[in-house]
């Protein structure tokens, strides 16, 4: 039997944060960080050697299969594999789980129990991502809110409470809904319950059953992406929460929104998917120039970013609409590159409140002349953020554009509209993070700020881990074959179903509006031959 | 020989960008030291420039022996049927902007090993300038659309971070910002172009572009309409770019950054992108008689738009930058003639000699705050100089030398460039010749004003009444701006040193000579760039048709010249009294640079800034104020309110567990 990668990764960080509280240490946290910086990284490295050992980029299966049977009688297993769709998002979380247990350093408050739930946050997001069966989803997917919701309760700012209490309501109450889909597709048809991803899909169900269970999936997953008006609970957790919680928030707790509609919103329900297309690209575009506003007029510096990650986000949903490889592609790769770079720029955010102790733009200014080398970080990650080329949010934001820009699914007349709409963000952007820049760092220094803070430059541990996240940044900006080849054959086996679906179920909403579909416009004739849908291969 | 140059040509863009990297990396990781290693690390920044320069120039030297253009391409992205691809191409026009490039970057690096001796950001800078240059080369070689916007956006960025180098300066701030914003309203448009033109071609390569979507209007796949649109959208791109009315505002307010930057980037080379990009995209253009038209409009209105403001600044930067606006104009007029040839010479020659006047403003500027301290509200401002061509009389000369050339007198480099367009727009648009021949004029004047109250006359620095009027009109305090400057060291300014005059020196000498290169009955510029349009022009060629209009324009300039003379030489007329106190309405509208600044700052900055603040009171009031409702209403029994605050939540997540686990065993023991 080959080496459990998957699961190991999923066990490894909740096993060890059980024995965190034997480790020997004086309360300041000096070695219980070792420790669980040393658990992070073991776990990354396995899953790491998952890839390089048993992941082929180039398959569209599902690989590094593990099953064992559960609860037999409701057909549970744990089931846990990895294709396109999960690898990355896992490598992407078990690598910024690390960097935040290294931004986590200064801690010293609750050590033990602030790592603890760190690490069994890694484990339950690695599970969110690998597992194959949807009661096993839906279980990883309640294990990581409470950590969550502890780290902003007991770890936040002043208004913490009402924030993780926001938090805690909104997604455990959206996630109600996940609970009722999976019952109601694992039930669908009679017979023996399966929840598995695989025998969902093939169920075959009816297309008013889909469009059902799709909105309802739609709204437990809007909330977590997030998706206007959807996102309230966002700008206040994070708002609130330290440093190393929000690169985790940023980094990958929205990623697990966009992942899910992937996995179960077009792999599983594809017909409903494409009645349902058109409004998640409106959606996307909603958000990409709601949030740009909202953020521009945000004072607050963390709440500002907070917004730009939304905004960001409608570039996801915009991928996931296209209806395209590369639109989808463009997604898949947004999902990432804003993981790297809305964790680099959040914990930039946690340095400079170290050294400002505020957050109000207006009660900084002429920051940069202490601190240059933190001025040079910031200008670095902003730069990502608003999409320069050489980086990777040049990238995946362009290939959506492109995407969804040649998507035939679309007349031109929407297409011109929602294109349009979203390259008002491209202009959006650099406003709200260039003034923001302008604010910290340019002009005089603020007289008040420095008389009673202490302006020290950045430090090597942080240099060092906005090091880390900017290599990938920009190796995916220079090639991002490096990662979208990773991915490309699930993506493609997806979009083939979109296509099928497509072919199926007929004109889109919103078409008419703009002008009547010609079915199967474009579309290759190959295209239109059933794909193969990932399959099992049961262990031996 | 080995290999061809041409072979070599990724090495250009590479060289800089490594250099800059490794300093970079070292300013973060070793800032001290590598701060302490101003000449070495400067040497070794002007060693890449350099060798990037040497490699241009055999690349050129080998277009122009008759080599093949060259194109190299990978896949750069892919998914499904679509590859993105990346690479490089050298043909001629390449080829010659690479030279151009890597000469002035290299001239303007010697140069700032003078100018900015004294900055302690003198590492950075050098950095920066390595990185523009890579940028800027790698947009000269890009192949197709999609790499140009790629590079489009690094000078774009370079720019950003030069403009606002000095970011204590709030000017600079707000200047390197505005750059970056109003360049994203074009790219706005360059993007959606370019998309849209991948969506009807399927390509982003210049010439396969052009010929698809000629052959797409003709199967009436795309209307002539949409063809036009999308054309015009690109053209969005240079108008930002290249400071195009109305998106010229930025380009004054970047005269913030270091002066040796306002000669590389915001005269000579990345403003000069967007004409490049338009002569790339002829055969895109060219079919379509409507894009040509108001390309060759836009570039009329900016160049009078230019020079008018440029007649009354006082600041010798801004006067100078509203000149290239101006100039800007002419190339963009001929690109819209349909003479991309002639739009290119200009560029080349343009480059040259306004390299070369900024290079040398900035010397005026080095040198006048050794007398009125660092406050460039007082070191640019020529109601302070006067005179200096008795302390400075290689930056004298040099100035003088380039405000011949600009002006259009033969056997000058600007006459042979400027008069080609002129000649072209008489041939294509004789209304827009009429306004482009009046600016000539108009261009001559406003140079020579320069040059006279700069350099002639007597020295005016010492005038305190007048630095304190100064102060109090930009704003500042009377004492602010003394104290940081390094004090009143004299009493006159002095000649700069040899890195800032050899750069002027070497200048002088294309500012005078290239323009042999292009006269109009034996081009050798335009059989290098377009072999069959030189011999066209050649065959065309005429002296009836050339002296006549080549005489008006050499006319008209000397009538410039002789109103600057008379006003600010001789001081015969005050045309204070004679012009400005009898049209104040002119005058007020010219000095508020026609109310452009004031319109975008009413209407899209301050509206803008009110639109989020009503979209985020909407998000915090009605978004957040429902939800916040809704959970009020529900907890608002008080009990659960009171339950949730007490912070055992985790109590909740049990019982979803709990309700899981009841729902298994419920099920397995129905199933």
């Amino acid at each position: 039997m080959p080496f459990p990668w998957l699961s190991a990764a999923i066990l490894l960080p909740i096993a060890a944060s059980l024995l965190i509280f034997f480790v020997p240490d004086e309360g300041d946290g000096r070695k219980v960080r070792w420790y669980a910086l040393g658990v992070a990284l073991v776990t990354f490295l396995l899953t790491v050697g998952g890839y390089l050992n048993g992941y082929d980029p180039a398959s569209d299966q599902l690989q590094l299969v593990e099953r064992f049977s559960w609860l037999p009688d409701l057909g549970l297993a744990w089931s846990v594999g990895a294709d396109g769709l999960s690898m990355p998002l896992i490598l992407l979380t078990s690598f910024i789980t690390a960097l935040a247990c290294l931004a986590a350093w200064p801690v010293t408050f609750k050590p033990k129990l602030f790592y603890f739930l760190l690490l069994a946050m890694d484990g339950g997001q690695i599970a969110v991502f690998a597992v194959q069966d949807m009661l096993l989803f839906f279980l990883a997917w309640e294990l990581e809110l409470i950590p969550v919701y502890l780290l902003l309760a007991i770890w936040g700012g002043k208004k913490r409470q009402y924030a993780a209490t926001k938090f805690i309501l909104y997604t455990a109450g959206s996630s109600l809904f996940i609970l009722l889909a999976a019952l109601a597709m694992g039930f669908y048809g009679g017979g023996t319950p399966s929840f598995e991803y695989t025998a969902l899909a093939a169920k075959g169900f009816g297309t008013g059953f889909q469009v059902l269970c799709y909105a309802a999936l739609l709204i437990a997953f809007g909330v977590k992406l997030p998706i206007v008006p959807l996102h309230t609970w966002l700008p206040d957790a994070h708002g609130e929460a330290t440093a190393p919680v929000h690169m985790l928030l940023a980094g990958i707790l929205l990623k697990m929104g966009g992942y899910a509609l992937l996995r179960f919103n077009v792999q599983i329900l594809p017909d409903a998917h494409v009645k349902f297309a058109p409004f998640l690209v409106v959606l996307g575009v909603v958000n990409i120039i709601y949030a740009a506003l909202t953020s521009f007029a945000q004072r607050n510096l963390k709440r500002k970013i907070a917004y730009s990650s939304i905004s960001h986000m409608g570039f996801v949903l915009i991928g996931i609409g296209s209806l395209t490889a590369l639109g989808t592609s463009g997604a898949m790769l947004q999902m990432v590159s804003h993981g790297l770079i809305g964790a680099s720029l959040f914990f930039l955010v946690g340095a400079t409140y170290d050294r400002t102790h505020t957050l109000q733009l207006d009660e900084m200014g002429g920051v940069g002349q202490k601190m240059r080398k933190m001025f040079a970080l910031w200008t670095v990650c902003s730069l990502a953020s608003l999409a320069l080329p050489g980086m990777s949010g040049f990238v995946s934001e362009l290939m959506v554009f492109v995407g969804f820009a040649t998507s035939e699914a679309y007349s031109l007349g929407f297409r011109i509209i929602i294109s349009t709409l979203a390259a008002i963000g491209v202009i959006l952007t650099p406003i709200y993070l260039l003034s923001m820049l302008r604010e910290i760092f340019f002009g005089k220094e603020n007289a008040e700020l420095i008389s009673h803070s202490n302006l020290v430059d950045a430090e090597p541990r942080e240099i060092y881990v906005i090091s880390c996240l900017l290599i990938p940044i920009i190796g995916i900006g220079l090639y991002p074959r490096i990662m979208t080849d990773s991915y490309r054959a699930s993506i493609e086996t997806l979009v083939q179903r979109e296509t099928l679906a497509l072919a199926r179920v007929g004109p889109l909403p919103l078409q008419n509006v703009l002008r009547p579909l010609q079915p199967g416009l474009g579309l290759p004739a190959a295209a239109l031959q059933a794909p193969p849908l990932t399959t099992f291969r049961p262990t031996p | 020989m080995g290999m061809p140059a041409a072979d070599l040509a990724w090495l250009i863009p590479l060289l800089p960008l490594l250099g800059a990297c490794i300093t970079g990396l070292g300013l973060l990781c070793f800032n001290r030291t590598v701060n302490r290693l101003r000449k070495p690390v400067a040497w070794f920044l002007i060693t890449c420039v350099g060798a990037a320069a040497v490699l241009s120039f055999a690349v050129l030297a080998e277009q122009l022996a008759g080599a093949a253009p060259r194109e190299m391409l990978f896949d750069w992205a892919s998914a499904g049927t679509f590859n993105l691809q990346m690479g490089y191409r050298v043909d001629p026009l390449a080829a010659v902007m690479l030279a151009l490039v890597t000469t002035i970057a290299l001239l303007v690096m010697v140069y700032s090993d003078g100018y900015m001796a004294h900055d302690k950001g003198y590492v950075r800078f050098f950095t920066y300038l390595a990185l523009f240059s890579s940028s800027m080369l790698g947009l000269v070689i890009s192949p197709n659309l999609l790499e140009i916007y790629v590079f489009w956006e690094l000078v774009g960025m370079c720019s950003y971070l030069l403009v606002g180098f000095w970011y204590d300066r709030d000017g600079a701030a707000n200047a390197a910002q505005k750059a970056f914003v109003v360049n994203r309203v074009g790219d706005f448009g360059l993007l959606l172009g370019i998309l849209g033109l991948f969506w009807a071609t399927g390509s982003f390569g210049f010439e396969t572009v052009g010929v698809r979507l000629q052959e797409a209007v003709a199967d009436g796949r795309v209307s002539t309409a949409v063809a036009v649109i999308l054309c015009l959208l690109v053209f969005m791109g240079p108008m930002a770019k290249s400071a195009q009315f109305p998106l010229h505002v930025w380009l004054p307010d970047a005269m913030e950054g270091p002066t040796p930057i306002s000669a590389l980037i915001h005269a000579a080379t990345m403003v000069a992108a967007g004409v490049f990009l338009v002569a790339r995209l002829q055969p895109v253009y060219s079919p379509y008689p409507v894009v040509q038209v108001v390309i060759a409009v836009i570039g009329t209105i900016t160049l009078f738009l230019g020079a008018s403001i440029a007649l009354t600044q006082q600041d010798l930067k801004k006067g100078l930058a509203y000149s290239t606006v101006s100039q800007l104009g002419y190339m963009m007029l001929a690109m819209g003639c349909g003479a991309p040839v002639a739009g290119m010479f200009h560029l080349v020659t343009h480059a040259f000699f306004k390299a070369m006047l900024f290079l040398g403003s900035g010397s005026v500027i080095h040198a006048m705050e050794e007398v009125v301290g660092h406050e460039p509200a007082l070191a640019q401002d020529m109601r302070l100089m006067g005179g200096l061509r008795k302390y400075m009389p290689i930056t004298a000369i040099t100035f003088l030398i380039g405000c011949i050339a600009i002006a259009g007198i033969p056997p000058l480099a600007g006459f042979w460039s400027k008069d080609e367009i002129l000649g072209q727009a008489f041939n294509t648009f004789p209304i827009l010749w009429a306004a482009g021949f009046l600016t000539a004029g108009m261009t001559a004047f406003y140079m020579f004003r320069l040059y006279f109250l700069t350099f002639e006359g007597s020295f005016r620095g010492n005038d305190t009444a007048m630095q304190a009027q100064l102060l109090s009109a930009a704003g500042k305090g009377g004492a602010e701006g003394h104290e940081e400057g390094q004090g009143h060291h004299s009493s006159h300014p002095h000649e700069s040193g040899w890195q800032m005059a050899a750069p002027l020196v070497v200048l002088a000498v294309p500012s005078v000579l290239i323009g042999l290169l292009g006269t109009p009955w034996n081009s050798r510029f335009a059989r290098a760039l377009n072999a069959e349009e030189a011999a066209e022009m050649a065959h065309h060629f005429s002296w009836g048709e050339f002296l006549p209009l080549a005489g008006a324009s050499v006319a008209i300039s000397v009538a410039g010249i002789s109103l600057a003379v008379l006003a600010y030489f001789l001081h015969r007329i005050d045309l204070g009294q004679a012009v400005a106190a009898r049209f104040p309405a002119v005058n007020k509208f010219l000095a508020n640079k026609w109310y452009l600044d004031a319109i975008n700052d009413k209407l899209f900055v301050q509206g803008s800034r009110n639109l989020a603040k009503r979209v985020l009171d909407v998000d915090s009031k009605v978004v957040d104020g429902v939800v916040n409702l809704t959970g009020l209403l529900t907890l608002g029994s008080g009990e659960g309110l009171k339950y949730f605050e007490t912070g055992r939540a985790q109590f909740y997540a049990l019982i979803v567990f709990g309700g899981v686990i009841a729902m298994v065993v419920l099920f397995s023991a129905f199933g």
